[in-house]
């Protein structure tokens, strides 16, 4: 584990992802509304590179609505590239079994630079 | 002890049913009491029980040969309403009719109260199917609401919820059993009719598992906590394989449907019984014992003879290889536990 | 990124031990003008109408965010342009070399309502794959190609297996299990198997989309409304089709046959083999033609792609596929570039130790007579092993 430079605040724009060469998989720095989180570039399931999916909502239910569901927590659900399984940025925790957790790291800001302690 | 959960009584003939069909009906054609959809050659039902009147049709011979002979203790007597007609409403109509003529002619001159029943209903016609069973459910002897296993939509569809409503509230398991006959149901297989009588035999209970898996994904389950569903011709051979392709689905599919909120395997041990069938279980006894154990079908397995079918199972061949524990389950423990049923309950 | 390493005028090919055989892969047109040129010109126009902007892709059931995904995964688009699985040597780096697997068994996905046209739209998939795929872009020896046919028309289908059936790199015949109502077992095919049976090239089959709506099976309680428990329950159409194969006779016709079940699980062959021998000693006066136990021919004739591979505790997983015994009949597969994907590396630890090597690899290359060694690529270590 080391504190590693990743970039300038600017360059890692909320909504944005940079994937940096930490560890054996790489691990995803993302910026959720002006929020840092990171978590590993390997997917709890068969290991696929879960920052190269989507980022996206998910769905909850209320049972209020007519579908049954409504949509949530956009921009803070990685979904793996492979079977989609969904994994909370903020936490790491898949949303379905939360024994199937991911990785995550700290992440902090200094002086204007992102920093991955990784 | 023992308790059957699956033996069908059947009619002598066409005009024993007729007089319990209601006056409107009479001159209506109903499927013939023995009709099948894929008859098995040689008959039906075990051989022996022709003799004497059509098999199963008589309650002193019937009791003799479950009870005093056969060594169980309570048997679910669960009739045949002989297919999904199109007139949904002349068959509840059916249905009412054979629910009335089990009371009369099996639970009620039964005095030992070994004879146990099911209310027959009629999915199709949800207001019909509530209202017998809300007719019926009181009846002590009445343990279970029956319906057909074919259907021409699975039982998970939110049109048919308030039956199953109406089910759990009077803490009534809901049997699912084949019912073929005259009905206008799709081809038995995935791939279409079979061309044999065992190509048709052999896959038929497997449909269970649609059944089974939406009222686990349409959330009828998480719904209703107090709604059992037994699957009553067996076919629990193929839940292992199918729920695990269903658990290993749901982390990528419970965003589309998240009221399913935990495994799918999760709901089998609060929801779901089977009874045992002739044609489920390892060919090789030495396997019998573990796998009963996958997917805990040993808490959830309840010996059914199926008598009188041609296939009727003895309480001995369905616990071959298992151990001491299983057996207990299977043969009473599990079924005294779904339907209430104890030594007690005898008169 | 990075594409594949450009061969050299200085790069001489080395042998690489077959390790891993992937026995499902899918391979698609990179455009429509492309597979409309293997097309005979006065089909181009029935096959694909004029005034459709794009070839509709319907469906009845959707994968998780299917509208972004397509069914794929999200990771393999090519970096030169193109859907997933449209480059060959992007496919080739992806998985020849990062995921290990020595040869693929390409299978074209492709459906037309009509006989004739979708027997045209088959032969027109099986010329393109051969000159895209098994030509030049196979220098490396390392991908197989299924012989496309309609079920529709067995007899035209076994004109086109006799078509194909000398050529190095066609290995297998492929037809779709959602049959319109003709089960396997049904002497309807016995053209086709015969054919291919013939020719020793095992019949693989493979849900083959959605596009004409009677390609959908009504299952027979009806649909459920999500593809979650429509998938779970779509190896019922497998062991449909399997027990007609057996109780009508199929292998019995067809002593040579060898039918792959693709994508539809294989765990549930050991419940249903002892269905099948239960009823069949039960009831053999049913089935004067059935010579033999039910399970005998399972082992004999049908094999199971593994993917994919049910996520449940492993050493539970390995205790039931000892139990069940079926070592020889499974291959493994990986489904790519579909987003169900199973990785060769996470696989491999599913499977009892001593069934390994046949699923990886023994199995597929004795079933359709694969080589021992294949051509490295650039970035492998030769003769690894």
């Amino acid at each position: 584990m080391q504190r590693r430079p990743v970039c300038a605040i600017e360059d890692l724009p909320p909504g944005s992802m940079k994937l940096v060469q930490a560890g054996k998989f790489g691990v995803g720095v993302y910026n959720i509304d002006g929020s840092l989180y990171a978590i590993a570039n390997y997917c709890s399931h068969e290991g696929a590179p879960l920052c190269a999916g989507y980022v996206v909502g998910t769905n909850e239910y209320a049972p209020e609505m007519p579908d049954q569901l409504r949509r949530v927590r956009e921009g803070q659900i990685a979904r793996c590239p492979w079977h989609n399984w969904e994994f909370d940025i903020t936490t790491g925790v898949n949303l379905a079994d939360p024994q199937k957790r991911v990785r995550t790291y700290e992440v902090d800001v200094t002086d204007g630079q992102v920093f991955l302690t990784a | 002890m023992i308790i059957d959960a699956n033996v069908q009584p059947h009619f002598r003939y066409n005009a024993e049913i007729r007089k319990f069909l209601a006056s409107a009906h009479k001159l209506r054609s109903i499927p013939d009491v023995e009709q099948q959809w894929y008859q098995a050659p040689g008959g039906d039902y075990r051989q022996d029980l022709y003799g004497d009147g059509y098999p199963a049709s008589d309650p002193d011979t019937v009791y003799r040969h479950l009870f005093t002979e056969g060594g169980a203790n309570f048997a679910i007597l669960n009739p045949l309403t002989r297919g999904n007609i199109a007139d949904y409403l002349l068959n509840s109509r059916i249905c009412a009719a054979v629910n009335d003529w089990l009371l009369a002619r099996w639970l009620e001159p039964d005095d030992t109260g070994r004879f146990l029943g099911t209310i027959r209903v009629n999915p199709e016609d949800v207001k019909g199917a509530v209202a017998e069973i809300e007719r019926l459910a009181d009846h002590p002897k009445m343990v279970q609401v029956g319906v057909p296993l074919q259907s021409r939509e699975p039982y998970g569809k939110p049109m048919f919820e308030p039956i199953w409503e109406a089910a759990a509230a009077h803490n009534l398991p809901v049997a699912v059993h084949i019912n073929g006959g005259n009905g206008v149901d799709h081809a038995p297989t995935f791939a279409g009719h079979a061309y044999t009588y065992p190509g048709y035999a052999a896959f038929m209970p497997l449909n269970s598992f649609v059944h089974l898996a939406t009222l686990i994904i349409e959330g009828t389950f998480g719904r209703i906590p107090g709604l059992r569903f037994v699957f009553a011709d067996g076919g629990y051979d193929i839940l292992t394989p199918l729920i695990w392709r269903l658990d290993t689905f749901w982390m990528s599919m419970r965003d589309q449907t998240p009221w399913v909120d935990r495994y799918p395997s999760d709901y089998l041990r609060d929801h779901v019984r089977f009874c045992s069938s002739a044609f489920d279980g390892p060919t090789d006894a030495g396997l019998a014992e573990r796998w009963l154990d996958f997917s805990d079908k040993a808490d959830l397995l309840m010996y059914g003879s199926s008598y009188p079918h041609w296939s009727t199972s003895e309480p001995d061949d369905v616990v071959a290889g298992l151990n001491d524990e299983q057996r207990e389950k299977v043969l009473w423990r599990n079924a005294s536990d779904l339907y209430g049923v104890t030594e007690g309950s005898l008169a | 990124m990075t594409t594949l390493e450009e061969r050299t005028n200085d790069f001489v090919a080395q042998d690489i031990a077959v390790t891993i055989v992937d026995t499902d892969v899918h391979p698609l047109p990179v455009s429509g003008e492309v597979l409309k040129s293997y097309a005979p010109a006065e089909w181009k126009d029935k096959l694909w109408p004029a005034g459709n902007a794009v070839s509709p892709v319907p469906h009845f059931y959707d994968t998780p965010d299917s509208y972004k995904t397509m069914s794929l995964r999200v990771d393999a688009a090519p970096p030169r342009g193109g859907v997933a699985g449209s480059d060959p040597e992007f496919a080739a780096k992806q998985l020849l070399v990062d995921a290990g697997v020595s040869i693929a068994m390409l299978e074209p996905m492709c459906d037309a309502q009509l006989p004739q046209a979708e027997h045209v739209l088959k032969a027109t998939h099986n010329n393109w794959l051969a000159d895209v795929w098994l030509g030049e872009n196979n220098w490396h020896g390392r991908w197989r190609g299924a012989i496309s046919v309609t079920a529709q028309d067995p007899s035209a289908a076994a004109r086109e297996i006799e078509r194909w059936a000398g050529h190095p790199y066609m290995a297998e015949v492929l037809m779709t299990p959602q049959t319109r109502g003709i089960p396997f077992g049904s002497p309807h095919f016995d053209p086709l198997y015969e054919a291919a049976a013939r020719n020793s090239l095992p019949v693989a089959t493979h849900l083959m989309g959605q596009t004409p709506f009677e390609l959908i099976p009504i299952y027979p309680v009806g649909n459920p409304a999500h593809w979650h428990d429509f998938f779970a329950s779509w190896p019922l159409l497998y062991v449909s089709h399997l027990m007609s194969l057996v109780f009508d006779g199929a292998f019995d016709r067809h002593p040579d046959l060898r039918i792959v079940f693709v994508e539809g699980g294989f765990t549930w062959a050991m419940p249903v083999m002892w269905r099948m021998d239960r009823i069949w000693e039960q009831r053999k006066g049913d089935l004067p033609h059935v010579r033999r136990k039910p399970s005998e021919y399972v082992h004999e004739h049908v094999r199971f792609t593994t993917q994919p591979l049910e996520d449940v505790n492993v050493a539970m997983y390995r205790e039931y596929l000892e139990m069940m015994d079926l070592g020889d009949c499974l291959m493994f597969s990986t489904d790519y570039p579909h987003w169900s994907y199973d990785s060769p590396e996470w696989a491999i630890r599913r499977f009892p130790a001593d069934q390994r090597e046949r699923i990886m690899r023994g199995n597929a290359t004795a079933l359709y007579g694969l080589p021992s060694t294949v051509k490295a690529l650039p970035g492998e270590q030769p003769s690894a092993s």
